[in-house]
């Protein structure tokens, strides 16, 4: 299955990706709308990108009361708009943080890897994201620690 | 000949088993069921309440679906008695079922205050579909509903009683609102925000009397002024329905005891959901956890069991999650643990409030409430959950979220969390979609 690979070293920070996804998912250029979300580190000098991984549990998924979200073409958990009542459960059922929720449609909403063309990975100058046929990983830790850890330091927060 | 499961109750538990059975099994297998009620989904109800769904929407077994699963239903019939040594039921119409293996997943029943006037007209449970369509049927915009009761399933219905126009007053014997899904600072901030938004609220009251008023119900209490209403919700808790089963030789303490397979001390006779009392994930003890996410993950469980694999379960996680006029409130884990170490935080003009709950350096609980329009909350809900779910080691993250308890999701990326979550699956395989369910022939 292809995947969203994320490279955090290349993302400048610009959100191009959530200002695409937005546009892909509901149409309007509003990263709040984003389903990746860019983070920063060290004091904004240094950020990464973050999405769903389209685990292999799909926690999402399992937890639907309604079947609402199913496993799309391109292999992502998918929500079924017109099953969905909005009752929250797979935004709390999700390990990762990736389902949300909009106030406005009363619907969840999440990654769907645009059904196999993934506007982000169009959108990254960088190719900080890529869409590519590998195994998901846990593409930030590394980098995360790393710069987490410098500003625990200079904080004084660390040890 | 082909082996015989039987599946007692309906719901989430015994949906989620009957297909798991059928996705798992190598040889056709033949399922009964046998459910007092037709199939549906009790978390949707507060949605078809307030007419936001049809009620075609709850159901959650066509006749289709028992079809193309090769399911034999019995369905508005309950089971009176369960011989495990001959592995035979008898139902209420006096039809017995004999099985190979069997399934115990009936579930709860509301319980109401034990007072006069409990029982009358325009007094209501809020659990069934058909205590639903009684509420649905008395009341009308304008009309004044008081809830007994201000926990999880008031709270559920809470949205959905103010979109139908009514105005609501809640009363609890408790001294503050949800005392079992929030500590008392949370559930200040979430009382403030429902005073802000219309709701009333009366905690610390006992309520003596319901009696008729004038085509109203007029609620006495123990002390204070009496209330005057015109639909009374009873939301005052819930108890396994296990009656049937006492004497049968199946072990009950809180509810049906369980090991790690969901199996009871009859090792053909499982137990899920409600009526389960497995493991707890963070504590590690039997407990009983009436929520949606245990019956579903038990059920899958218990049906791949059934069908002849070997999956063991790591335990059950306490998650809860309501939003009220727009504010979410979220727990998790261990809560309410009051000997852990813990750090809060709250950020009163935004409604937002934190609890994150150590043991070591591992997170094994937490509390969060926000406003439901902020990404920030939704965010976090799920990464919170994420981290008492593994229990990854925070290492000097720890120290960065006792410091800002807002933080979340640095400490939840550079602690790998996202590296621990993606080999787990409950059944030790991916997940299928819903309707993607073969049955074999």
């Amino acid at each position: 299955m292809k995947v969203l690979k994320i490279t955090p070293e290349r993302c400048t920070g610009c959100l191009r990706c959530e200002i695409a996804c937005s546009y892909m998912q509901v149409g309007a250029f509003q990263p709040a709308k984003s389903v990746i979300r860019v983070s920063p580190f060290e004091g904004h000098t240094s950020y990464a990108p973050y999405t769903c991984t389209q685990c292999a549990e799909g926690w999402c998924m399992t937890a639907c009361p309604v079947g609402a979200i199913t496993i799309n073409a391109a292999g992502a958990k998918d929500v079924l708009d017109d099953r969905c009542v909005g009752c929250k459960l797979c935004t709390i059922a999700c390990p990762y943080g990736t389902v949300f929720y909009d106030p406005s449609t009363r619907k969840a909403f999440k990654c769907n890897l645009c059904g196999g063309d993934p506007a982000c990975a169009h959108a990254c100058p960088t190719a900080a994201i890529e869409y590519e046929d590998v195994p998901t990983a846990d593409w930030l830790h590394d980098f995360a620690r790393e710069r987490a850890s410098h500003v625990l330091a200079t904080n004084g927060g660390g040890r | 000949m082909a082996r015989r499961h039987l599946i007692i109750g309906g719901g989430t538990a015994g949906m989620n088993a009957m297909r798991t059975i059928r996705e798992e099994e190598r040889e056709p297998s033949e399922i009964t069921l046998v459910s007092a009620e037709k199939p549906y989904s009790r978390m949707v109800l507060p949605y078809y309440l307030d007419r936001s769904i049809a009620e075609s929407h709850v159901f959650t077994a066509s006749a289709a679906l028992l079809a193309q699963w090769k399911v034999k239903a019995h369905l508005g019939r309950r089971v009176t008695a369960l011989d495990v040594k001959t592995n035979v039921c008898t139902l209420d119409d006096g039809t017995k079922v004999e099985y190979d293996d069997c399934l115990i997943a009936t579930g709860s029943a509301p319980v109401r205050a034990p007072v006069p006037g409990a029982d009358g007209r325009n007094v209501h449970s809020f659990w069934t579909l058909d205590e639903c369509r009684g509420v649905i049927a008395s009341i009308a915009p304008g009309s004044h509903v008081v809830m007994v009761g201000a926990g999880f399933i008031s709270f559920t219905i809470l949205n959905s009683i103010l979109a139908l126009g009514a105005k609501l007053t809640i009363v609890e014997v408790a001294p503050r609102i949800l005392p079992r899904m929030v500590d008392a600072a949370g559930a200040e901030v979430v009382e403030s925000w429902l005073e802000a938004h219309g709701v009333a609220i009366r905690t610390d009251v006992k309520v003596t009397k319901i009696e008729d008023a004038k085509g109203k119900k007029r609620l006495k209490f123990a002390a204070g002024a009496d209330l005057v209403c015109d639909v009374v919700i009873m939301a005052t808790g819930i108890k396994t329905n296990l009656d049937w089963l006492k004497g049968a030789g199946v072990q009950i303490d809180r509810g049906v005891v369980v090991d790690d397979h969901l199996r009871s001390n009859v090792p053909n006779v499982y137990a899920a959901g409600d009526v389960a009392e497995g493991r707890d994930l963070v504590s590690g003890q039997p407990a009983l956890h009436a929520i949606e996410p245990t019956a579903q993950e038990h059920g899958r469980v218990v049906g791949a069991n059934m069908a002849g694999k070997d999956v063991a379960y790591k335990g059950s996680l306490i998650v809860n999650i309501v939003e009220v006029c727009h504010l979410d409130a979220a727990s998790f884990g261990a809560w309410d643990d009051a000997k852990a170490e813990a750090v809060s935080g709250l950020k009163r003009d935004r409604a937002a409030y934190r609890k994150l709950l150590f043991s070591g350096d591992r997170l094994t609980g937490a509390i969060i409430i926000g406003r439901s329009g902020d990404v920030w909350t939704t965010n976090d809900v799920g990464m919170l959950k994420g981290l008492v779910q593994t229990g990854v080691s925070l290492g000097r993250f720890k120290d960065h979220l006792k410091a800002h308890p807002f933080d979340v999701k640095t400490a939840y990326i550079a602690s790998g969390t996202t590296g621990a979550l993606l080999p787990e699956t409950v059944l030790g395989r991916p997940s299928k979609a819903p309707g993607e369910t073969p049955v074999a022939v």
